[in-house]
């Protein structure tokens, strides 16, 4: 420092670190995860609990409470937390979500508890089976409204950080689709990790093999949106443009290209190549399913320090 | 008729003393490490020997329609009754958003009370006394005027209807209420 006016340190403009961008991919994860595994069960028109679902039933709930543990003790006053609980403002998007959650959060506890039913006498929740049962009966309202909400869930992570005019990159109407499709396909991928090692699904399952045919439009979708945000910022010109150096110059335009576009999008694309034989291998799944988990938990770290690092 | 408090920053007539960064962080016990008042002071600009320094208040813009309000989840950064936009400690949980989203950047976690705090006016202090803002009384050059712009006989109402002024970062549709004087040497680059 030694400015005669003091310290510099605390005009830096990037505020939100990197415990929030884990915030966001987890939110997002676990909206994704829960979005394509109901929206696979309505398609098929399911009886059973198919891998997918139970992985998706599993993730949503853990995932959304350890992104829950990263916000409340990145507060400066974590114990005041409870403060967020009992104040509302309407026009912020915080305020918002904290809504969208009081409702998620508990509602992918209880969807967990109707999917896991058959299982719950054998991991000592058999006290819980009443209460399973009769939510099974309000299955379809329930996979309605968790669906809606988990749509909700996944867009709101993109607009609140769009809602700061001052960051022209986060400042746009497409961050919020991005946001909810990136973790759609985040969701996916972690869907398939999940069913393939902890529910021991033989890799040639017929819906992971489903849900791994999905991933290519999905992930096309992201490029596309990636592609309009910056074609977005360049026409908008001055400060918007300006922001496109992000790509070519530092630490954050190292990690879009390697990990975000590279690892996240060319690995599992690329292994959509391989002979399909290898290609539905359990671990060429597992490689491209990380391969994607870790692109868009960069493409959150990207976007959230690119995007606060310039000024409009 | 409502109040519309108003501040003008005369760049010609600042020296870049600091005493109004000084006088603030005495009244309003801002601690060390973090200030809600500072006056950069940029150059010198020019030849030798007309040389000069381009003096820049950095501080709450006091925003008319302020992003830290709209973003604030709790409704702990507030408009106050006199319409000066301000925080409520009790309600601050320190999630920081209206730091990420002040287009100024001159919110920061105070490291005593670990809310978020920045330059209100002096509206519980010094206003609610009938005073002035610390800067405005200890500026040793009148280089700052404070008053209601609502109150055509005030001196900043005077002094904004003669003087021409510039606000910083309209385009986004804050309409600050810190208005500055442009230097008469070179306020305005060429």
């Amino acid at each position: 420092m030694n400015n005669i006016w003091g310290d510099m340190s605390q005009y830096n403009p990037v505020t939100w670190h990197w415990v929030i961008a884990v915030y966001l991919f987890l939110a997002g994860l676990s909206a994704g995860s829960l979005l394509i595994a109901i929206a696979m069960r309505w398609v098929k028109g399911d009886r059973e609990e198919s891998p997918v679902l139970k992985a998706a039933a599993l993730i949503a709930p853990v995932a959304i409470c350890l992104g829950m543990l990263c916000l409340v003790f990145d507060l400066t006053r974590p114990f005041h937390f409870w403060l967020i609980l009992v104040n509302y403002n309407f026009t912020s998007v915080m305020s918002i979500g904290v809504l969208a959650l009081l409702v998620f959060i508990p509602l992918t506890f209880l969807y967990a508890l109707v999917v896991f039913r058959g299982q719950l006498a054998t991991i000592g929740l058999g006290f819980l089976q009443g209460l399973a049962d009769v939510l099974n009966g309000l299955r379809k309202p329930m996979e309605t409204l968790l669906f809606a909400l988990a749509v909700i869930v996944g867009a709101y992570t993109g607009f609140l950080i769009s809602a700061m005019n001052i960051y022209p990159m986060l400042n746009t109407a497409i961050l919020p689709a991005l946001f909810l499709v990136s973790g759609i396909s985040a969701g996916a991928a972690a869907n398939a990790v999940v069913a393939l090692l902890l529910f021991k699904t033989p890799a040639h399952d017929h819906e992971l093999g489903r849900m791994h045919g999905i991933e290519l439009p999905v992930v096309g979708i992201e490029m596309l949106f990636l592609f309009m945000l910056f074609c977005g910022l360049y026409f908008k010109g001055g400060a918007a443009a300006a922001a496109l150096a992000s790509l070519t110059t530092g630490t954050w335009a190292a990690v879009f290209w390697t990990l975000v576009v590279a690892v996240g999008f060319g690995v599992p694309l690329l292994s959509l190549l391989l002979p399909a034989q290898q290609r539905h291998g359990k671990g060429v799944m597992l490689l491209g399913a990380l391969c994607s988990l870790t692109g868009v938990l960069a493409l959150r770290h990207f976007i959230l320090y690119a995007g606060q690092s310039y000024l409009g | 008729m409502n109040k519309r408090y108003v501040m003008v920053h005369d760049e010609n007539k600042c020296i870049g003393c600091q005493a109004c960064n000084v006088a603030c962080r005495s009244e309003n016990q801002v601690p060390d490490g973090v200030t809600r008042l500072q006056v950069r002071v940029e150059g010198p600009y020019g030849e030798v020997p007309d040389l000069h320094f381009k003096f820049d208040r950095v501080s709450c813009q006091q925003c008319e329609n302020a992003p830290c309000v709209k973003v604030c989840p709790t409704g702990a950064a507030y408009v106050n009754d006199d319409g000066i936009v301000t925080i409520n400690h009790e309600k601050c949980i320190g999630c920081q958003y209206c730091i990420a989203a002040c287009p100024y950047k001159v919110r920061f976690i105070n490291p005593v009370t670990l809310t978020a705090d920045k330059c209100n006016f002096c509206t519980d202090t010094r206003l609610a006394r009938g005073e002035q803002p610390a800067c405005v009384t200890v500026c040793p050059t009148n280089a700052l005027v404070f008053g209601d712009a609502n109150d055509a006989n005030s001196d900043v109402s005077k002094l904004l209807n003669s003087a021409p002024t510039y606000r910083e970062k309209v385009h986004l549709g804050t309409q600050p209420r810190v208005y500055r004087i442009p230097a008469r040497k070179g306020g305005i680059e060429a």
